[in-house]
Parts: structure tokens; C-alpha cells; sequence
């Protein structure tokens, strides 16, 4: 059974059709890349399965839950999404484990103690333990990205979205976030990652789905996305960053 | 010449004399501040100053007519706000220690500044005789001058032996500054002012002659230092044990407790026994149970199903018996439960939340019913002017309570201006507005005048409330634009990430967007925070006594006993002096929290 269902959404920006009926299903424990050209409409497709957008037609049903304007899906599928984003978005007024034991506490309602051990861990896992108690502001970007990568999971999502986490990096801090990627995929984390990184996609990803002005162009496993390509756009597109 | 300190010698040539053009003008500059030195110093020991204007009125500046007999009360209240302090000191300290060096490097710099300030002293002041004519007249004579050098230099030279020997030792910061306060009570002990004194005939004894400071002066600042040192150990012992309740319970002690000195200890108010049987203890009950069966309930999802209508309901019923003749307690529970309401959902859905939800409710209606009993209450202390608040206290309530209330009341404008709802929106802007544009004096005489016309009849404040609920909102609508600025400041992806792992709205602005943006206009909000105590003293306009009004108005017209007609300067002098002292105090201090808090930024 797909855990993400989406048909026909579709979303504009006043005149600006950014998404033009999309469909598409993704299956638990799939990892899905999304690329295309910038203002391609992926960032946005991701952000409207959480509801950071509002999608203005179609359907979208996470884990069984329809998106609609009531507040308790919304509520209901944010905490089952993990999301991380291109700027980070860390909460800079509260340390490292602050940020990450803020979510359980307040919304899961669990006790300090059990998010505070857990937050350990998931530091252990993303590998910075050491730097807990440090302020966001303190620690360099790829350590950022790999705390709201541990923030986004100690929700315990479902599926976790990654909106363009390695944009903002330097190239050397890039691969350390790849690599904590890479070990949640092999986890069997449900993903979507919106991304450049061809390399990570063709080393990770179940399937890659091509974005052109807001619609699904192609979407293939990535053996054939790369060696054969099926539309003239994608072909254009993948000689141009490969 | 490595005699001297050679750090110090080098900042002199890299800051003041890097270049000709900049020694030129770094001279200019001393040459300038020197002079305007001298002239204050001139101005200050002039024969022409009745500074005995201010020591013989000093009761009258700070209490201004309260009961002689009552007088302990006010003492008390400054008592019971150092414990608070000395606790709090005690418990947040930061074990910040001062070196042995750059405590005795302080007082070598203090020292020689003093040592350079008594040489560059002036000795002769101009004054105006009574013919209109000028004529110079000494103020400090070659004597008098030596007697003061020779201390001042001996310590300068011993700290600065001091801070050439190396002894490794350090003491903690706050400790080192309390005990320098003890100075500033040992003082007290030791100098002599001038005092006005009768002979026996009752007449004044000319020139004033120099006595130590009256005992009621030196014996309770005596022992409100100890009780400063005593509190300060307390805060030490309980910061050692861990308590962590504490620390919640201080910050809200810090709320609590003005408005008890407001209304209970300086107050005195005079209790009604029946009125607390007939009105504050059945409402206590009532809300007790009303709190109790909410907390018990909410989570309960039939009831969920009501709980908007519930709200709006009792925010309903808030805003229509605010016009009836029922107990003000009632009206303020009301509002609460509206509070609790709005608050429970996010809290009480756990059994643990639900108890501490349940104990803070009952803790906090009791509060509430026993300070609004002590507010509400006629005062014991009888004066002639009506009102028992006067001078240095009356300014202190208006700038606490001011800032008290308008603060909160600035954050839900500010809020309710960014808001989505229209309706809010529209509301809050259009209060914004209106307050803002005009004058905060123009609002005083609408408190005295016209305030008690709009309001229902039966329902009567206090002159001194009036002025603080228009106050709340002046103030409040500067505040709220200050703190929609500290809101506009903060970036989309806080709002995206705070969605996005699943809080809902109250988290997000409680959690998320307002500590950031707090922090990130302190300094703006210091600044208002300052304008709205010197402010106060605009409340002389309306017929309170402030602490200007009596320096401006009050004793440069008393004649009798002592005859002080015409002593404006010297008294506005003291009174700059006092403002300046505070504010800078503050703002030092704040300074302090900025630095503190703007570690996790950058």
C-alpha cells in the first residue's frame, strides 16, 4: 500500500501555475528523489504533503489521511512528516538539544528525561554528541543540517522530506549530511529528497522523478533515468549538470 | 618611563594621540570636559546652594507625607524587595569571580581619577551678590584641598602597589559588589552633612552646622544591608541544593511581589471581614470548582466538541458584566477562566499537566482574591492630600506598575496587529493608532477628567489607577510596535520549521517567535522602559506629588520651619542626580542580560 498518494494537484502563486497536476504514489520504505530545474515546482510539490503550502486542487493522502483544511489532519500528518530545510531553520535562542527535545516535550507530551535520552541518541546516530549543548549559532553547517536532520526524527516520522539540505553548504560539510542520509535510507526511512546531488540519488534513490514547470515530466529507477532517458527535456536537463 | 603601566600608556597614544590632528583635537576635548567640570563642581560648593534644602526634606522626597507613625511600612517594603533581590542574586549566580588584579587595577584607575579630579578642582566659584553685581569667592581652600589629596593619593599609590604584586586570588563578583555597597552604608556612619538645627527658642541656627546622618536614617539601611548579605547566602544555599522549582517560583515572585507592597504593606488597607466572607471566599470556591471541572473535562472529547462556544461564551460574559455593579474579583475570574480555557488544551492532556494546571489555578485565584482584596480595600493611612503615595514611591509605582501592565498589554496588540483574523487585526491597529497619536499628557487629564464620566456608574478607581490603566495603554502602544518590529525581524523558515514538526499556534508564538523577538529589541524596549519612568513625572500636571513636583514646586515654597523659598537649582539637581542614577544602573544591568543572551545568536 503507497504511504503518499497524490492526484492531480494542482497550486498557483497568483498567475504563476507552479504545480499542474501532479500524480504520483510512493510506497513505504521508498526513496524518492525529485530534481528539475529551479522553479520547477518540486520544493513546492514537497511542501504541500505537509502543508507548509496549501495546494489549491486534487488530492493528498499521507498514511491514509486526507489533506484537507481541517486542523487535525494537518496536525495529524506534520507529526507523522519530518522535514528538513535548505537554510536549516534550527531554532537559534535554544541550544542543540533544546531544539530537539522541544517537539517531543511539547507536542509528543513526553517527559524531559525519555526526549532527552532519546535526543542523545539520535545525535550518536547523526554523530555530533559532543556538541549538545552548543547553540546553533556555534556549530558549522553541516552540523546544523545533521541537527535538524536529529530534530525532524525525534518525532519518529513516517516519511521525511528533504527540501534541497545540501544547497546551502560548503562542499566539504556536503558529504557529511549525504552520509547521515544515506544510513537513514538504508534504515528503511520512507524519503523524498528534492536534491542536485546526482551522485546520491544514482547511489540511494528507489526511483527519480523529474520536475519541469510544475509537471511530473519522467520518472524512472535510476539506471534507466541516467543511461536512458525517455523525454528531450530530461535528456537537455542531465547534460547540463552531469 | 615603564614605570607606569605601559598598556595604558599605549592605549593613550593609539587612541588619543595616534596623529597631530587627533591630539589637537583630543586636548580640545579634555580642556572642554575640564572646564565643565570645574564649573559644576563651582556651581555645586557655591555659598549660593542651600543644599540643606534637599537633606532636611530627604523623608519628604521619598515617602512625601505618608504617617510618621507608619513609616516602618515603607521600610519594610524596600526590605522585602532586597531579600527578593539578595535571593535572586543568590540563586542565579553565575560564579563569576573577580581576579585579585582587576579588582585593585579598578581601584587604582578610581584612584587617580579621583586624586586628578581634587587637583583640577576649581578654587574659586563666581557669585551674584545682591546688588546684581559678580564677585568671586572661594570654594575650596589650598587646605582644604591637601586634606583631600592626601587620602585620596596615599590610596591610589597603595592600589597601585597593589596591583604590581602577584597574588593569586579572586573573589566572587557579586559578593565584591555588595561589599562595596557596605561602603556606601559605612558612609553613612562617618560623613557629616549639613543639617538644619533649632536653638532653644526655635530659632534656626545659622550657618548650617555639619552632623552625622540621623540614626531612623543609618540604623535601617544598617540593617537592610545585613538583610541583604543574609538573603544573599540563602539564594547561595538553595542554588547548592538544586531546587528546581525555584526556579520558576522566583520570576513569579518577582511579579507577585509589588503589587502585594502596592496594596497590602504600604497600603494598609483597612480589611472588611464580612466583605471576605461575602465576596472573596464564595468566588474563591466558585472558581476553584469552575477551574477544577474545565482541567478535568477538556481533554474529554465530547467536550472538545464545545469548547470554542465556551470560550467565546465566557469572553462574552467578560466583556458585558465588565459594566455591571458585581465584585471587581468577579469580573477578573471570569477573565481567567477565559485564559485557562485557552491554555488547558495545550497543558492538560496528560495526568501530570492536568495536577500542575489544577495547582497553579488554585494557587493563582487565591492570589489574585487576596491582592485585589488589599487593592481594593480604603488605605489606614490618612494624609492631607488625599493620597498616601508620594514622592520617590509614587514614581516607583508608576514606572513598575506601568511597565507591568503595559508590557503584556503591548505583546497581545503586537500580536493581534500581525494577526490573520481581520476583526483582531483592525482592532488592534486602530487602537495602536489612536493611543499613539496623542499626547501621553492630553490622556493624563482624560484620566483625572474624563475617565470616571465614561465609565458606568459604581464603578470608581483611584485617581493613581486611572493613570495607570491610561498609562497601559500609551505605553502598551509603543511597546506593541517596538515588538512588531522584534516580530517582523523574524524569518519564515522559524514559522515553516515550527509547523513542521507539529505546534500549534500558542507553541509556536510562546516558544518559537516571541522569545526571538524579546531578544531581539531589548534594547529598544530598554529604552522605552526609561522613557516610561521619567515620564511619570508628567502625572504632576494632573495634582500627584511626584518626586519632581516636590523638588520643582514643593520645597522651593516652603517657608516654615526652615525657609527654603527659591531653591529650584538645587533641588532639580538632586533630582537629575536620582533619575541619572537609576537609569543608568538599569541600563547597565540590561546591558549585562543583552551580552548574556546574545551568546546563541551570531
Amino acid at each position: 500500500m503507497s504511504i503518499i498518494k497524490t492526484k492531480n494537484v494542482k497550486k498557483w502563486f497568483g498567475d504563476f501555475q507552479a504545480l499542474d497536476g501532479i500524480s504520483m504514489e510512493i510506497e513505504e520504505k521508498e526513496v524518492v528523489v525529485i530534481c528539475g530545474p529551479s522553479g520547477s515546482g518540486k520544493s513546492t510539490f514537497i511542501r504541500c504533503i505537509n502543508r507548509l503550502e496549501q495546494h489549491q486542487e486534487g488530492d493528498i493522502i499521507v498514511d491514509g489521511i486526507e489533506l484537507t483544511n481541517d486542523l487535525k489532519n494537518i496536525d495529524a500528518i506534520r507529526s507523522e512528516v519530518g522535514m528538513v530545510f535548505q537554510s536549516f531553520n534550527l531554532f537559534p535562542h535554544l541550544t542543540v538539544m533544546q531544539n530537539i527535545t522541544l517537539a517531543p516535550i511539547w507536542v509528543r507530551k513526553k517527559t524531559r528525561t525519555d526526549s532527552e535520552k532519546k535526543a542523545m541518541e539520535l545525535l550518536e546516530r547523526v554523530g555530533i554528541p559532543e556538541q549538545a549543548e552548543k547553540f546553533p549559532g556555534q556549530l558549522s553547517g553541516g552540523q546544523q543540517q545533521r541537527v535538524a536532520i536529529a530534530r525532524a526524527l525525534a518525532m519518529e516520522p513516517k516519511i521525511m522530506l528533504f527540501d534541497e539540505p545540501t544547497s546551502a553548504l560548503d562542499p566539504e560539510m556536503i558529504k557529511e549530511v549525504l552520509d547521515v542520509m544515506k544510513e537513514l535510507a538504508q534504515s528503511g526511512m520512507t524519503m523524498i529528497v528534492v536534491t542536485h546531488e546526482m551522485g546520491f540519488a544514482q547511489e540511494v534513490a528507489d526511483r527519480i522523478i523529474f520536475f519541469d514547470e510544475g509537471k511530473l515530466v519522467e520518472q524512472n529507477n535510476p539506471h534507466d533515468f541516467f543511461n536512458n532517458p525517455k523525454s528531450d527535456r530530461t535528456k537537455l536537463f542531465l547534460s547540463q549538470i552531469l | 618611563m615603564n614605570f607606569i603601566q605601559n598598556k595604558q600608556l599605549r592605549w593613550l597614544k593609539d587612541n588619543l594621540f595616534s596623529s597631530v590632528g587627533s591630539a589637537i583635537i583630543s586636548l580640545i576635548t579634555l580642556y572642554l570636559l575640564a572646564g565643565m567640570y570645574r564649573g559644576t563642581v563651582g556651581f555645586i560648593l557655591s555659598p549660593m546652594r542651600k543644599w540643606t534644602a534637599v537633606t532636611y526634606n530627604m523623608q519628604l522626597y521619598m515617602i512625601f507625607n505618608y504617617a510618621e507613625g507608619d513609616s516602618w511600612r515603607a521600610w519594610a517594603s524596600v526590605g522585602v524587595a532586597l531579600f527578593l533581590i539578595g535571593v535572586t542574586l543568590g540563586y542565579w549566580n553565575s560564579g563569576e569571580k573577580s581576579s585579585f588584579k582587576s579588582i585593585s587595577t579598578g581601584l587604582f584607575k578610581v584612584f587617580t581619577t579621583l586624586t586628578l579630579l581634587v587637583l583640577i578642582a576649581p578654587r574659586e566659584t563666581e557669585v551674584m551678590n545682591n546688588d546684581g553685581s559678580r564677585s568671586m569667592v572661594e570654594v575650596i581652600s589650598s587646605s582644604q584641598r591637601i586634606s583631600f589629596l592626601i587620602p585620596v593619593a596615599v590610596l591610589a599609590l597603595v592600589s597601585f602597589v597593589l596591583t604590581r604584586l602577584n597574588i593569586e586570588m579572586s573573589f566572587n563578583r557579586t559578593k565584591t559588589i555588595i561589599f562595596y555597597l557596605g561602603f556606601l552604608v559605612l558612609s553613612g556612619w562617618i560623613i557629616k552633612v549639613p543639617t538644619v538645627t533649632f536653638d532653644a527658642s526655635g530659632n534656626r541656627i545659622l550657618p548650617d552646622v555639619y552632623l552625622p546622618v540621623a540614626t531612623t536614617t543609618t540604623i535601617p539601611w544598617t540593617i537592610l544591608y545585613g538583610v541583604l548579605w543574609v538573603s544573599l547566602f540563602i539564594g547561595l544555599f538553595l542554588q547548592k541544593k538544586g531546587l528546581k522549582p525555584l526556579k520558576r517560583i522566583i520570576p513569579i515572585t518577582w511579579v507577585i511581589l509589588p503589587l502585594y507592597l502596592f496594596s497590602w504593606l504600604y497600603k494598609k488597607p483597612l480589611i472588611e471581614l464580612n466583605k471576605v466572607f461575602t465576596n472573596d471566599v464564595p468566588g474563591v470556591l466558585i472558581f476553584w470548582t469552575i477551574g477544577f471541572l474545565i482541567i478535568r473535562y477538556i481533554t474529554n472529547e465530547k467536550f472538545m466538541q464545545y469548547r470554542n462556544y465556551l470560550t467565546s461564551g465566557f469572553l462574552l460574559a467578560t466583556a458585558s458584566i465588565l459594566f455591571l455593579r458585581i465584585p471587581f474579583l468577579f469580573k477578573v475570574l471570569t477573565f481567567s477562566v477565559v485564559l485557562l480555557l485557552l491554555v488547558a488544551p495545550a497543558i492538560a492532556n496528560t495526568a501530570e499537566g492536568k495536577r500542575n494546571l489544577l495547582l497553579i489555578w488554585i494557587v493563582a485565584i487565591a492570589v489574585v482574591a487576596f491582592l485585589l482584596r488589599g487593592s481594593g480595600s480604603p488605605t489606614g493611612i490618612l494624609t492631607p492630600t488625599g493620597s498616601f503615595l508620594g514622592g520617590f514611591s509614587l514614581t516607583w509605582v508608576l514606572a513598575i506598575f506601568g511597565t507591568y501592565v503595559s508590557f503584556p498589554f503591548g505583546v497581545m496588540l503586537a500580536l493581534g496587529r500581525t494577526s490573520n483574523l481581520p476583526l483582531v487585526r483592525v482592532i488592534c491597529t486602530g487602537i495602536i493608532e489612536i493611543v499613539r497619536s496623542v499626547p501621553y499628557i492630553t490622556w493624563l487629564f482624560f484620566a483625572s477628567v474624563m475617565l470616571t464620566v465614561f465609565m458606568p456608574e459604581g464603578v470608581e478607581f483611584n485617581l493613581i489607577v486611572r493613570v495607570l490603566i491610561v498609562t497601559a495603554f500609551f505605553s502598551g502602544a509603543y511597546f506593541a510596535e517596538n515588538i512588531r518590529g522584534g516580530l517582523q525581524s523574524i524569518p519564515k523558515g522559524q514559522y515553516e520549521a515550527a509547523n513542521a514538526i507539529g505546534m500549534n499556534p500558542f507553541q509556536r508564538i510562546s516558544l518559537i517567535v516571541l522569545p526571538q523577538a524579546l531578544r531581539a529589541i531589548i534594547p529598544t524596549l530598554v529604552s522605552s522602559i526609561i522613557t516610561a519612568f521619567k515620564d511619570s513625572s508628567l502625572v504632576a500636571i494632573i495634582g500627584l506629588f511626584d518626586t519632581l513636583r516636590i523638588g520643582s514646586a514643593v520645597i522651593p515654597t516652603q517657608s516654615s520651619p526652615v525657609n527654603f523659598v527659591g531653591t529650584q537649582l538645587d533641588n532639580l539637581l538632586f533630582i537629575a542626580l536620582f533619575y541619572w542614577v537609576f537609569c543608568f544602573i538599569f541600563s547597565r544591568r540590561t546591558m549585562k542580560i543583552e551580552k548574556k543572551l546574545g551568546l546563541g545568536e551570531r
